[in-house]
């Protein structure tokens, strides 16, 4: 990953969202972006230029931007039409932005478009968030990594945060991922955890 | 075989798909898979198969494709019906906060214009103290209570057109409830397809979102109606049956949703027997 000082940047054509530019970089903001967060409380996925990406919950493709800067091509998934509209302006611009408009609990839909990858990141507000990655996880190439960000909150309101954070790592583990790293991302955002695992080799 | 967007291929040999970004774009969307069988998409296929040749080819026109693909799949979602009304509906709800908002703001100011000036016992209806401020005061206040009046109107339009076009998407739901609780209804549940979704008891409290949360969270009591109790059914009804008014109300609407969203007509058997049912509720007669 590339820092300037503390700062963590990308590489690329600014101005997407408006970002700040350091020195001809663009600054990647822990409080917008739970990716860069991630960088900042831990240790998160070292991103790399000839990487492949399946990105769930790409929404107005903010954080899709900066991991655009980083790898090879990002398969951007996302459902609603109002954030879709924005993505696609960005893949306008960035030719390796690959933007699918699906539900991404039916991986089935987008099958036949996405290639193996290196590396699932999953963001989305959705209650089953373990078994979406999993499901997903078809696409991830073996001793790849997924790169879950649990919103605990829409999970289950009704639940303590730490609880359903448990449960997840549980079901992960039973799925055969070997969880390297898992995080809160406090003190930029509340309530949501990072969880890194690795697949399998078979 | 299996089938990829760029072409079928059938133990190593491939048949490319041929057509413009159209077809594909149609191509793209009615294929399917099961997760079970599928092996997973080769871009070396893709050249093997004389759609582009090579890595960057593949990804730039995959990335045409795509973008056709999703423009199209927003284009069909808003043109549903339901999309515009749901942004009119939001414009109605914060024009009113927006009305509020400045209501109380220039009474507040006109109040510090004229120190004697108070609305207590007067009962003054705020459209009213509105043209008042407006008629008596020089300068930006006056326009500002111009402005508001002006909004009023445009406020009254756009609340007949909600209710004009709920009675055309959701027929049946606007015959029980009228169209702009109706179309509140659907606002608030994300679109016609979602409330249709919805279980009766999910309709009684929708909107009701701080009450139900305190409820589920500490041991505050349950709410016994969101949006419908504004309609003059629920909030008419004597307090102790005006829970029961909720719950069969909401019953007939769940149904009502879903001949909405699946048919998309007015089923005149369902409302007599649906009216018919939730006045029963209102006499007090508990079936």
């Amino acid at each position: 990953m590339i820092w300037i000082g503390d700062v963590l940047v990308s590489r690329g054509e600014g101005g997407v969202y408006n970002e700040r530019m350091l020195g001809g970089s663009r600054v990647w903001e822990p409080y917008r972006s739970k990716l860069s967060a991630l960088y900042h409380v831990g240790n998160g996925v070292e991103l790399y230029p000839s990487m492949r990406v399946l990105y769930l919950g790409a929404a107005n493709g903010t954080t899709v931007s900066h991991v655009a800067d980083y790898t090879e091509v990002v398969y951007a998934v996302e459902f609603a039409p109002r954030p879709m509209q924005d993505l696609i302006e960005v893949a306008r611009r960035r030719k390796n932005v690959i933007p699918i408009m699906a539900d991404a609990t039916r991986p089935d839909r987008y099958a036949l478009v996405v290639e193996a990858v290196d590396m699932v990141y999953q963001d989305v507000a959705q209650p089953d968030q373990a078994s979406i990655a999993i499901r997903n996880c078809a696409f991830l190439r073996p001793e790849g990594n997924l790169v879950l960000m649990l919103k605990t909150r829409s999970v289950d309101v009704r639940k303590d945060p730490e609880v359903v954070f448990d449960e997840t790592l549980k079901a992960l583990k039973e799925a055969g991922f070997t969880v390297q790293e898992s995080v809160w991302l406090v003190p930029y955002h509340q309530d949501h955890a990072a969880i890194i695992c690795t697949k399998p080799l078979r | 075989m299996q089938s990829y967007w760029f072409g079928d291929i059938n133990d190593g040999l491939c048949s490319p798909f041929t057509g413009n970004i159209d077809t594909f774009v149609s191509r793209m969307l009615t294929l399917s898979t099961t997760m079970e069988t599928f092996t997973p998409l080769c871009w070396e296929h893709a050249v093997a198969c004389g759609v582009c040749k090579d890595r960057s080819d593949y990804l730039s026109k995959l990335q045409a494709v795509c973008i056709a693909a999703a423009e199209r799949s927003i284009r069909d979602q808003y043109a549903r019906k339901d999309a515009e009304l749901l942004q009119m509906v939001r414009t109605l709800d914060e024009i009113d906060t927006v009305i509020n908002l400045l209501s109380e703001r220039s009474a507040d100011w006109y109040m510090v214009r004229h120190p004697a000036f108070s609305r207590k016992y007067h009962r003054t209806p705020a459209p009213r103290l509105v043209k008042t401020i407006r008629e008596k005061s020089r300068g930006a206040l006056g326009r500002v209570a111009g402005e508001i009046e002006q909004l009023g109107e445009t406020r009254s339009l756009l609340a007949k057109e909600v209710s004009a076009r709920a009675n055309d998407v959701m027929p049946n739901t606007s015959a029980l409830i009228g169209g702009l609780v109706a179309a509140r209804l659907m606002a608030e549940a994300g679109g016609l397809f979602p409330l249709s979704r919805l279980p009766a008891s999910a309709i009684q409290v929708l909107g009701a979102k701080t009450a139900l949360f305190s409820h589920l969270k500490t041991r505050t009591p349950s709410p016994k109606h969101g949006i419908i109790f504004q309609h003059r059914r629920v909030h008419n009804a004597p307090r102790d049956s005006r829970g029961r008014v909720a719950r069969v109300l909401s019953g007939k609407l769940a149904i009502a949703a879903r001949i909405d969203y699946f048919r998309g007509e007015p089923v005149p058997e369902f409302l007599e027997a649906a009216q018919k049912r939730i006045d029963l509720a209102g006499k007090g007669n508990c079936l």
